[in-house]
């Protein structure tokens, strides 16, 4: 990851009547990073990718890649940049080579010998009609046409949906090299786990607003540990609930879970105020459990 | 109205069905206008013959007249080109939107999908009969006119039953193959020939039982506008109708059902061939994707050519039939004021161009080519964005003003070859003839009608282009056309408002009469510059909007 900025958004905001799909958004994504931007469904991550490739227009607000405006430059900018769409769709009459030529045409030719070795390393089949592919199929063929012009940027709206795990591990690793050579990854998904292995950095959007913005390693540093603890006698909710960092409190007769955020001093200074400690397990969290925290804790806006 | 498939169905289609209807009933209000200011006595002394082509019937009052000329042939064919995708929906419609498996997820037989989308399809064929009907009775009121010798609920029932049975011909087809376009193509094949044969045999001697071979003469050859149902012919319309459902019951059971529907056309298989895979991938294979209007033109290729083929055969027949009407239908033509002939297509009967006029040129000319150029504008856009391949296609480097004009391109292209048959046809068939027409006033004639077609499409394209939705496109396109069409034939009908057709495209395409006088290079150049101006349009319009996730 460098300094240099590869995708910025200034207040980017997009309503649909009295819906706001997206609110305000300040966002730089650099050069060599891959980012990930999560978010449950409806958050607004496609709305904000369908602003970036100028296929909707901001109520307000800009965004732009690589320096240029992606409204003003959208057609300059689209030889720099690889989209796999979000619900991904092509034409079903033609197979898949035919359909990677007409792109390949549209942008002034491609390096075939690279489709063919993105081909073999997602095992694609390019010889049938996409119509006649099954839907993770027809996704490799959407992958290879966003690689296919070794792109700067890449812009891909959760592009393992349909995947095996073979394949997104493969997928993934194509992902780094793009990073690694330069090139920036912007990534929407759900799959939590997909970004915590590929991405640098993470977005996180609910209700049209970026609530978080953070590298991996530090939302794992946050201190969020799962911590369960089993005592000599039945505990009650109330000694627990009180405790500062806090979260999702499961007791169950003489068995209390708990999401902390926190010093484990205090923790365990209150917890064994009352009764007698028999049994202590801790954990680092998972992104997943990470990002349930910050989606339970954001209020609706 | 989301309690079964029935309603469902119902809640979908009724407002087609509604639009369709409504636009019929003011046109019929527009035309009863129009006559209301014209002597009408000049019918009775026209020969029997003559009447009977015309479906004009003796002391023919001014409401026979005007739901003679709207409802029994534009109205029915509106009405039946409705009930067409209706038909086509049933099994095969859910099968290209990837529905079936969903719906059929359900405690849903097969054969209970087809009878509750058969039965919805009747109630809304039967509907746009009551709206018909309803406005038939209303037109005279509003207008002051009294209406005698009309059977309205003959007619408009008879138009229903019309219309069904064209829409279960396309669910039949549609159902059997699983190709909801085959279903549509088919039918509307079968309903276009067979209203051109049923109204041509009739007039040429010797031939007049020919036109029972065809489905329209069941519909039409009683008149019932004024003859009331004729329940033989209504019988063979009933029992085509019970055959094609027996068809779709048949057909979606013995079966594969479809995920996505992927045609195999003759291009794969020359492809798939070894020994013409080289030569075929060479010119075909590559071409088809190179561009953007390449391959917007490579998709539509089968309408293109069984349009152009069509349109062909029926322009080169309409030569050699001319010189077998004899008799006093051709001698008593000359006699007709202009302004009377205008309503007929404008054609005059006493000579081969005039015949041309009423039999190709007036409305099968210009409906073939708006066919193809309607198609290709309203799904050019929209098209794309129903399908969610637009944001992919503008992810390359091509801006929206290109692809706009690139599928402007690929509509005229497909517009000029269909205008480009047509001529060849008629000229064709006047050599045969030896009909002795003027090759340039054929190629005129054929501009023109290629032009108006390219307006009306570019209008197709521009409301694609602001909408992003195909059914506002096609249905805004084929209504500007046809009420231009039906107020150029009737403006001239009185004095006062004859002035008028220069405001409809359609007044620039027939009005100088091309077949005899040739190109009016300026009627020609007011139909370029509109069809620029609705590209222009749809560019700018494109360049504004967002982008439909979900046509």
């Amino acid at each position: 990851m460098t300094d240099q900025i590869a995708i910025h958004t200034d207040g980017l905001t997009k309503h649909y009547g009295d819906l706001h799909a997206l609110v305000d958004l300040d966002l730089d994504v650099f050069a060599g990073e891959v980012f990930g931007y999560l978010g449950p469904n409806g958050a607004g991550k496609t709305t904000t990718i369908r602003l970036l490739m100028d296929e909707i227009r901001p109520t307000a607000g800009s965004a732009s890649i690589l320096g240029l405006d992606a409204r003003r430059g959208s057609v300059e900018l689209r030889d720099h940049i690889g989209y796999v769409p979000g619900d991904l769709a092509m034409y079903p009459n033609l197979t898949g080579r035919d359909t990677l030529t007409y792109f390949a045409n549209l942008r002034g030719g491609v390096d075939w010998s690279n489709v063919d070795e993105l081909a073999e390393r997602l095992d694609a089949d390019l010889t049938k009609k996409v119509g006649d592919l099954s839907s993770g199929n027809r996704q490799k063929v959407g992958v290879i046409q966003a690689f296919m012009n070794r792109p700067t940027i890449l812009i891909m709206d959760e592009p393992s949906s349909g995947l095996d795990p073979l394949i997104q591990r493969e997928f993934q690793q194509m992902m780094r090299e793009v990073a690694a050579n330069g090139g920036t990854v912007f990534l929407s998904s759900h799959t939590l786990s997909e970004v915590q292995r590929v991405a640098d950095r993470v977005g996180i959007i609910r209700h049209g607003r970026l609530i978080a913005l953070e590298s991996v390693a530090t939302l794992r540093a946050k201190g969020l540990r799962r911590v369960e603890l089993e005592f000599a006698e039945p505990a009650a909710a109330a000694e627990f609930e009180t405790i500062p960092g806090v979260r999702d409190l499961v007791v169950r007769n003489h068995h209390v879970a708990m999401s902390y955020e926190g010093s484990m001093g205090t923790l365990l200074a209150a917890a064994t105020r009352h009764h007698a400690l028999v049994d202590i397990a801790t954990q680092e969290a998972d992104l997943e459990e990470i990002f349930l925290t910050y989606y339970h804790d954001e209020e609706p806006v | 109205m989301l309690a079964n498939v029935f309603t469902k169905t119902i809640r979908d289609r009724w407002i087609g069905m509604f639009i369709g209807a409504i636009t019929l009933g003011l046109l019929l209000l527009m035309g009863m206008a129009a006559y209301r200011s014209i002597d009408l006595s000049i019918y009775d002394s026209m020969p029997v013959g003559f009447r009977n082509l015309f479906a004009i019937p003796k002391g023919a009052s001014i409401g026979a007249l005007a739901y003679g000329a709207i409802y029994t042939s534009y109205g029915a064919l509106t009405l039946a080109a409705l009930a067409i995708p209706m038909g086509t929906g049933v099994i095969a419609g859910e099968e290209r939107d990837g529905t079936i498996g969903l719906l059929l997820g359900n405690p849903l037989s097969r054969v209970s999908v087809i009878r509750q989308k058969a039965a919805a399809l009747v109630v809304v064929a039967a509907f746009g009969g009551v709206v018909l009907w309803l406005a038939g009775i209303l037109s005279p009121v509003i207008l002051g006119v009294t209406v005698t010798g009309v059977t309205l609920v003959a007619l408009t029932f008879a138009m229903s039953i019309n219309a069904l049975f064209y829409g279960f011909l396309a669910m039949a087809i549609s159902t059997w193959t699983g190709k909801r376009g085959l279903g549509a193509g088919v039918s509307a094949g079968v309903l276009i020939v067979s209203f051109f044969a049923a109204g041509l045999f009739p007039i040429i001697p010797g031939w007049e039982n020919v036109a029972k071979a065809f489905p329209w003469y069941y519909y039409a050859a009683n008149k019932p506008q004024t003859n009331g149902i004729n329940w033989w012919h209504m019988l063979v319309l009933l029992a085509g109708i019970v055959l094609f459902v027996a068809m779709a019951l048949i057909g979606v059971a013995r079966r594969d059902l479809r995920s996505q529907n992927v045609g195999v056309t003759i291009m794969d298989r020359l492809r798939a061939n070894p020994r013409t895979a080289k030569i075929v991938e060479r010119l075909v294979g590559a071409a088809q994707v190179s561009t953007v209007w390449m391959k917007t033109v490579s998709e539509h290729q089968a309408l293109l050519i069984v349009t152009a083929y069509v349109m062909l055969i029926m322009s080169l027949a309409i030569g050699p039939l001319y010189n077998v009407i004899t008799g006093p239908i051709k001698e008593f033509g000359a006699s007709l004021p202009p302004t009377l002939m205008a309503l007929f297509g404008g054609g005059n009967l006493s000579t081969a161009e005039g015949f041309y006029q009423i039999e190709i040129f007036g409305m099968m000319a210009p409906a073939a080519i708006m066919a193809a150029t309607i198609a290709i504008g309203a799904r050019a856009l929209a098209g794309e964005e129903q399908n969610r391949t637009m944001g992919l296609l503008l992810s390359n480097p091509v801006s929206r003003s290109s692809v706009v004009m690139q599928k402007a391109v690929a509509m005229a292209v497909e517009g000029i070859a269909v205008g480009a048959s047509i001529f060849v046809g008629v000229w064709l068939g006047s050599v045969i003839g030896r009909l002795g027409m003027s090759a340039g006033n054929i190629a005129a004639t054929s501009l023109l009608a290629t032009l108006i077609g390219l307006a009306v499409g570019a209008l197709a394209l521009a409301l694609s282009a602001a909408t992003g939705r195909v059914r506002t496109a096609v249905y805004g396109a084929i209504g500007v056309a046809l009420i231009s069409h039906v107020l150029n034939a009737f403006l001239p009908l009185n004095a006062s408002t004859e002035g008028l057709t220069k405001w409809t495209p359609f007044g620039y395409y027939l009005n100088s009469d091309p077949l005899v006088n040739g190109m009016d290079w300026w009627h020609g150049l007011v139909l370029l510059i509109l069809t620029i101006v609705f590209v222009g349009l749809a560019v700018v319009w494109f360049q504004r909007r967002d982008l439909r996730q979900r046509g």
